[in-house]
């Protein structure tokens, strides 16, 4: 191979020819409105390929054997690690906690029907009532018997356990399952979410029974959406609702689906398959 | 370490895989918590450290057998003493495989003991009987194989040969069956209609529990995954030899045995992208809410650290292209058609372009790809003084270089630089008319790039050692360190991937089937991953470096193969 340059040399001139050809891209990727930080990552391409020539023309390295070798060696196992832990949380980091209260709420029923799932409501609802004793206790004490004609037969004004929702809370409750079960991954709604994978659901209200949009859910063959032909062959839409999902909150999330009646988004026309 | 010593470790992971099963017939066993890591995270530990082991076990036979075939072929003495001497560590990590396999189910059955009982019994056949059975056949032909070396030579050498076929034969057969319960727990086999999933499982046969979605990529992915891993190993071992070398003769073998695992691990890395893609593509087949998933919310991160990953690996394994060429006498007088020059440059570009319009599989877009790529040859043939301009070996490496770093800025630009989709805004968004970046047809453009790249260079190195001459034991030391990063590099690829696979069960145990009711079936940071994922590369890395001491460099080196020529 030819001869090569000196190592300070070749970093300089390197080192110089990546600036300019990051600054190019940079000043491109800023006329095509890339954001900043597209900006810096294309600056750090340019000089990422800076570094790689810088190595292609380095001196070779002269042979090292005994301790030194040792020494070199743990102190490149170091690097490499200090590398690979501090870029891959240099990188955005999804926060669990986003997750933890959405995966509670959606195991709640299952949890709820499994033995263990079952002790624990039961434990939690003598807690609940040990706790409902002892204020009332507490209360009988300070101010004398009235007390207890005064208070509320839901304690702190909640709703009685087992109540049925109204139809404002199952709209909501259905909205909540909206996202818990992530239909914004392909379905468009409110301007938001959705990859074309599925249709936007603005005006699915006006266009579905409730009946209707409840089979669509449990059995995604039932229905298809004009226009996404290849996605109902491929079967685009997954089959494990019926499986994952209560009954009541099939209902709720129909409820809510009932009530999109935009008619200003074209939601395509559902055709009946099944 | 001794037969007897082997041979006990051996006895011992099995009696605890046995205990384990019997164990889980016991209902209602109490849950161990682990400390300081959690559950999951302990099991995440165990269950990776015995997969680097055994990837490396049922990976290294083939490369063996291979590489055995080759001496008896070439007659060249070198391949039989790589062959050897990567068997030596090879039995070695097969007592921590069987350790570490053990421990695996041990820690399993102590920590989800209701989830580890299900399994068991719905692939009872596989756990109780098959698994364990392959296992000691396995460990029996390997034994045979290693101990045979010396006595089956010269005419024998062909029987021993067949031993390692049939090693090989056992090993993938092993793999594949134990790939069975974890791609189920991926992508349990779907219900016939009118019946629930868990009713459908309850009665389903172990054949329809085992061929499930995500089965056979799975099987493709981790056999070419293994043997990339066993190449670069083998170039970690070689590595380590040459650094330690006493003598010309010791660099000389060391130098070239680094080489041959190398061009090993690089030729299964080629097809190791398009393996990942048909297994990520079952997965999303399976059930579309995967996709998103990986690709755009929670570990949308961690497929942008496997392309920093992928990226600094094809960087590196065709730098060690380039170290190897500098050594080749007469290197200077190769060259190459400017032509393919050109066709390797406009790959990343018209293909994105293509694919954008013809998505594949549209059998369309090879009506541009193929002539694009065969381009060169026609039009050289068609006008010679097209194809008599040429540059030099160091300009189109160079040029190769470039295009890799483009491959790889393509592969790593994502649609936002956020960990989930909820969270992007404008200012972390590609702009709308250049969203195609982020789309399957750039990445597929990207990883071709990359792959086209490497192929060509490897040409190129073909060309050179034609045309000049080798001075094994005169590659730039910096090699070596490349070798080890490779290795190094390909480990925690492994682990990295490894974790998102786990993950893709999001909170379940076994994928909408069996969920996880425990406070850990969260997705866990990439930072958090990352620490975990580094600490068991290294613990593997320990061990293995001490086996390699302990076969190699402390066992007597004489009769050795003759001098590289």
């Amino acid at each position: 191979m030819a001869e090569q340059p000196s190592l300070i040399k070749s970093v300089i001139k390197k080192g110089i020819i990546g600036i300019i050809v990051g600054a190019i891209l940079v000043g491109t990727a800023r006329a095509l409105a890339f954001p900043p930080v597209f900006q810096s990552v294309f600056f750090g391409y340019a000089m990422l390929g800076a570094a790689v020539f810088i190595l292609l023309d380095a001196p070779s390295l002269k042979p090292i054997g005994g301790l030194k070798a040792i020494v070199a060696l743990v102190a490149f196992y170091a690097v490499l690690s200090g590398v690979y832990i501090g870029g891959a949380s240099f990188l955005p980091q999804y926060d669990p906690g986003d997750e933890k209260g959405k995966i509670e709420k959606l195991l709640k029923a299952k949890r709820a029907a499994t033995e263990q799932g079952k002790a624990e409501e039961l434990l939690t609802r003598t807690k609940a009532l040990a706790e409902r004793t002892d204020a009332l206790m507490a209360r009988l004490q300070a101010v004398g018997g009235a007390a207890v004609a005064e208070a509320p037969a839901g304690g702190d004004g909640a709703k009685p356990a087992g109540a049925p929702a109204t139809g404002g809370d199952l709209v909501a409750l259905g909205k909540e399952q909206w996202n818990l079960q992530e239909c914004y991954n392909c379905h468009k709604l409110f301007g938001e979410g959705g990859k074309k994978r599925g249709p936007e659901m603005d005006n699915i209200g006006s266009l579905l029974k409730p009946e209707e949009l409840k089979r669509k859910i449990l059995d995604p063959q039932s229905w298809m959406a004009e226009g996404f032909e290849k996605e109902y062959e491929k079967k685009k839409m997954p089959d494990k609702y019926k499986e994952l999902m209560e009954e009541k909150e099939v209902d709720a999330l129909v409820a809510f689906l009932s009530t999109l009646k935009n008619t200003a988004v074209a939601t395509p026309k559902p055709i009946k398959k099944k | 370490m001794k037969m007897w010593q082997r041979s006990f470790l051996i006895t011992l992971g099995l009696l605890v895989v046995f205990g384990a099963t019997v164990y889980a017939q016991v209902p209602n066993a109490p849950v161990t918590e682990f400390p300081y890591t959690g559950n999951r995270t302990a099991v995440w530990i165990v269950a990776q450290l015995h997969i680097l082991f055994a990837g490396f076990i049922l990976g290294a036979p083939i490369f063996v057998v291979i590489s055995e075939w080759l001496g008896y072929r070439k007659q060249d003495p070198r391949y039989d003493r790589l062959a050897k001497e990567v068997t030596k560590v090879t039995v070695i990590l097969y007592s921590m495989t069987a350790l570490t396999g053990g421990l695996f189910i041990f820690v399993l059955l102590a920590t989800y003991p209701q989830f580890t009982t299900w399994l068991i019994n719905h692939f009872f056949l596989i756990f109780a009987v098959i698994y364990p059975l392959l296992f000691i056949a396995e460990t029996i032909v390997l034994y045979l194989y290693f101990y045979s070396w010396d006595a089956w030579k010269g005419e024998k050498k062909a029987r021993h040969i067949a031993l390692g076929v049939l090693l090989n034969l056992i090993g993938t057969v092993t793999l594949f069956v134990i790939d069975g319960p974890t791609s189920f727990m991926n992508t349990p086999s779907k219900a016939v209609e009118g019946i629930s999933l868990a009713d459908f499982i309850q009665t389903a046969s172990l054949w329809d529990k085992i061929f499930n979605y995500s089965w056979l990529p799975l099987n493709f992915h981790r056999l070419v995954g293994n043997v990339t891993f066993g190449g670069f190993i083998a170039g970690l071992i070689a590595a380590y030899m040459y650094l330690g070398a006493k003598s010309e003769s010791e660099r000389s073998y060391y130098d070239w045995m680094g080489f041959v695992g190398n061009l090993i691990g690089v030729g299964a890395l080629l097809f190791l992208p398009f393996m990942g893609y048909l297994l990520a593509y079952e997965l999303c087949d399976y059930d579309a809410s995967i996709c998103p998933y990986m690709m755009a919310d929670q570990l949308s991160m961690f497929f942008e650290m496997q392309g920093a990953m992928i990226g600094l690996i094809f960087l590196a394994s065709n730098y060690y292209i380039w170290l190897s060429m500098k050594r080749i006498e007469g290197v200077e007088r190769v060259r190459m058609s400017a032509l393919t020059m050109l066709v390797m440059i406009a790959l990343p570009f018209v293909m994105t372009y293509t694919w954008t319009i013809f998505p594949v599989p549209d059998p369309k877009s090879l009506g541009v790809l193929l002539p694009l790529v065969v381009a060169p040859m026609i039009l050289s043939k068609v006008i010679p003084p097209l194809g008599r301009i040429t540059v030099s070996s160091r300009t189109f490496i160079k040029v190769g270089f470039l295009m890799v770093v483009v491959g790889n800025a393509i592969w790593m630009t994502p649609h936002g630089f956020v960990a989930t989709q909820a969270l992007a805004t404008e200012q972390l968004e590609l702009p709308s008319d250049w969203g195609f970046l982020a789309l399957m047809p750039a990445k597929n453009s990207a990883a071709f790039t990359l792959v086209f790249v490497t192929v060509m260079n490897y040409i190129l190195y073909n060309r050179a050692i034609r045309q000049g001459t080798i001075v094994w034991g005169k590659i730039d030391f910096a090699s070596q360190f490349v070798l080890i990063f490779l290795a190094f590099s390909a480990i925690w690829t492994m682990g990295l991937m490894g974790a998102v696979r786990s993950l893709l069960r999001k909170y379940f145990h076994t994928y909408n089937l069996m969920p996880d009711f425990t406070a850990e079936s969260f997705t866990p940071t990439l930072s958090y991953s990352a620490w975990w994922i580094t600490a068991i590369t290294l613990v593997f890395y320990i061990v293995v470096s001490f086996a390699i001491v302990v076969t190699l460099r402390v066992a007597d080196t004489k009769g050795h193969a003759p001098e590289a020529k």
